[in-house]
């Protein structure tokens, strides 16, 4: 049962940057919470100050209401997964997850108990007296994930654990972790750059720019209804398009559809897999190309005033380069001022 | 008739696969001359400069030159070597010079590698330079720098007077004086070697200890020793080497007696006049230096890690 609090957490480096700006999060008991954001947004700062690796210049952390914010990450009750494994490489993988214990002076017995019962729970029974060096990526990543678990941390920190493996494997362990991550119920903070990662695994993304939140949400929430343009851009395909709204309708590039909000400017957005198209002689938008994927394809179409947007359809065999069609979107948002003012 | 095409096939790839393993070959074969004959210069360079005058100088060594000018085989030389009491002090004075500067270069350079390693600020950029110093400066001015500090009337001797202290007994001219500056001479190399060594150990294996709760004692004894036995054998090693046959520090802040084996060899071979017996101790001196060389290969070796 353990609770992470984190209250407006700001870090300042040295030099001025601001990678974390008053941050704020409550990740729930079993929850898995994962941190998205482009390069440079600060999860990894944000998650540090968590480990203990980085001193917070503001804010409070807690644990269960214990105060963690300025202990050193010896002394704190989580385990992190560092991008790079980091495994401790004179050490066969048994020591590498007995470590921890024999400093917390484990029995033996009650050490090799606990070490083959989590090199059975990451698939690795047998793999105690491997040197590192002998075991695949993926292997070496899931024992750097079983030496965190080895010490039954209150909160399991994982830091783009997978960002240097290949894509099926990168498939695999994300849900090899999420079943663990459940069937222990370890409440987890997990930073990953990629959608699809945090889309797969979170119970919510917290979606990051600058240091700041953009937007926490459950990951349905955060594609189907994004609060922001910049949620809107990041997480999955979206066209944006910046326009003008006058008297209920929105104007742009040949485009004109209901938007009921006050005149001003406007952007757009429309799913690709939620735009219908349709044929048309003199249409709206030219097809530019079409991308068949077996299961679906993807139509790059051509807007005047160089605007180009995306449209999923069941049948790409259907359309093709040069051919003229009709846009009707079966659903909008419209953001201003960097929120969302509208969605249908 | 169907089944022709492929042996055809096949044929003709394996001759393609035939020439390019020649043409792979035989710009191999280029390498390897051309390697060969940049391993053959030091190759060379090291039989004519410390093999050669080995094999030339044991057989004198064993040389016994009569009166008449005949000369017989005998163990002599090193029968002398080896009962007198005089050669033997040498002998040990330099083995305890040797063990101690090597324990005070580990006592002080680790803890100044160390630091250098995981500091990164302004006064590290300074220390850094500060220990890297001695190396750009000749040992025999590293010698009168240490006697105008701490012989007797140097400055400290001065400063102590100054505040109306007792002088200090000068380490000069004892057998300190050597430790003192064969320490300073070699603090640079066994620094750099060891921050070498120390760039290999990673920022998140220190972090990953400190995960799992490891305080600054335990990271330094279980995780960066471990991965650093090579640069402290490495080092330790060059240190001995070189402290073992020193010359210059020795002679001039060393006492006469027991002297340490550099000087002595100088001393039978210039003021005695006796080349046979001077050779027979750089043999010996040379046997020592063998025994620290295999010592340190065979720890080398075993410590070896991919
Ligand atoms: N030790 C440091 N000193 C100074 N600035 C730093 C330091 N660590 C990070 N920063 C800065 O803080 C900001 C946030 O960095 P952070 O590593 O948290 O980003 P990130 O979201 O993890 O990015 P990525 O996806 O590339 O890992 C960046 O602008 C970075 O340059
Ligand atoms: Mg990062």
């Amino acid at each position: 049962m353990s609770v992470l609090k984190i209250s407006s957490v700001s870090k300042y480096f040295p030099g001025g940057t601001k990678a974390v700006d008053s941050f704020s999060l409550d990740v729930a008991d079993g929850e898995l919470v994962c941190l998205l954001g482009p390069s440079g947004s600060g999860k990894s700062t944000l998650l540090r100050m968590v480990g203990g690796f980085e001193d917070p210049s503001s804010g409070l952390i807690t644990i269960d209401g214990e105060d963690i914010t300025h202990l050193p990450p010896e002394r704190r009750p989580t385990g992190m997964v560092f991008q790079s494994h980091a495994l401790w490489t004179h050490m066969n993988v048994f020591d590498n997850l007995a470590f921890g214990l024999k400093l917390r002076r484990t029995g033996k017995s009650e050490i090799r108990e606990k070490v083959e019962a989590v090199l059975d729970l990451v698939g690795l029974a047998g793999y105690g007296e491997r040197k590192t060096h002998q075991l695949s990526g993926g292997q070496q990543q899931r024992v750097a994930l079983a030496r965190s678990l080895v010490l039954e941390p209150k909160i399991l920190l994982l830091d783009e654990p997978f960002a240097s493996l290949d894509q099926h494997l990168r498939e695999r362990l994300r849900e090899e972790v999420r079943d663990i991550q459940q069937r222990l119920k370890i409440t987890t903070l997990f930073v990953t750059h990629g959608q699809d990662e945090a889309l797969s695994m979170a119970d919510r993304i917290v979606v990051m720019r600058d240091g700041r939140t953009e937007q926490i949400d459950r990951p349905d929430v955060v594609y189907r209804n994004p609060q922001t343009p910049f949620v809107a851009g990041f997480i999955g395909t979206m066209n944006l398009i910046d326009g003008e709204v006058a008297h209920g309708r929105f104007h742009r590039a040949g485009l004109s559809l209901d938007l009921p909000i006050s005149d001003g400017p406007a952007i757009l957005a429309m799913r690709p897999e939620a735009l219908d198209l349709s044929l048309a002689d003199q249409g709206q938008a030219v097809v530019h190309r079409v991308t068949d994927y077996g299961t679906h394809g993807l139509v790059d179409l051509d807007l005047p005033e160089a605007i180009r947007v995306k449209a999923m359809v069941d049948h790409p065999d259907r359309f093709s380069t040069g051919q003229s069609v009709n846009l009707a979107p079966r659903a909008v948002a419209a953001f201003r001022d960097g929120r969302q003012v509208f969605r249908s | 008739m169907r089944r022709e095409p492929r042996p055809k096939r096949s044929q003709y790839s394996m001759t393609e696969h035939t020439a390019a393993t020649v043409s792979v070959a035989g710009t191999r074969r280029g390498r390897k001359y051309a390697g060969l004959f940049l391993v053959a210069i030091p190759v060379f360079l090291v039989a004519w400069m410390v093999i050669w005058p080995i094999l030339t100088a044991i057989p004198r060594s064993l040389m016994q030159v009569g009166t008449d000018g005949s000369t017989s085989f005998s163990f002599a030389n090193y029968q002398f070597f080896f009962s007198d009491r005089y050669s033997l002090n040498n002998l040990t004075v330099t083995l305890w010079t040797t063990m101690v500067c090597a324990a005070l270069l580990l006592v002080i350079c680790l803890p100044l590698a160390l630091y250098l390693r995981f500091t990164s600020n302004r006064i590290a950029a300074f220390v850094q330079s500060l220990a890297i110093f001695p190396m750009f400066v000749p040992s025999i001015i590293l010698s009168y720098a240490f006697i105008r500090v701490l012989g007797p009337n140097g400055t400290v001797d001065l400063l102590l007077n100054g505040v109306g202290l007792p002088r200090i007994r000068s380490p000069y001219l004892t057998p300190w004086g050597p430790v003192i500056g064969l320490v300073w001479d070699n603090i640079p190399l066994t620094v750099l070697i060891l921050v070498s060594g120390l760039g290999a150990v990673s920022n998140a294996t220190i972090e990953a200890a400190r995960d799992v709760g490891a305080r600054r004692l335990a990271i330094l004894w279980h995780i960066i020793l471990p991965r650093i036995t090579n640069s402290i054998l490495v080092a330790i090693s060059f240190g001995v080497l070189g402290i073992f046959s020193s010359f210059t520090l020795p002679y001039v802040l060393g006492p006469a007696a027991p002297e340490m084996m550099g000087p002595f060899m100088q001393r039978t071979f210039r003021d005695l006049q006796n080349p046979p017996m001077a050779i027979t101790q750089a043999v010996i001196t040379f046997a020592f230096c063998i025994v620290f060389g295999l010592f340190y290969i065979r720890s080398v070796a075993k410590n070896r890690t991919p």
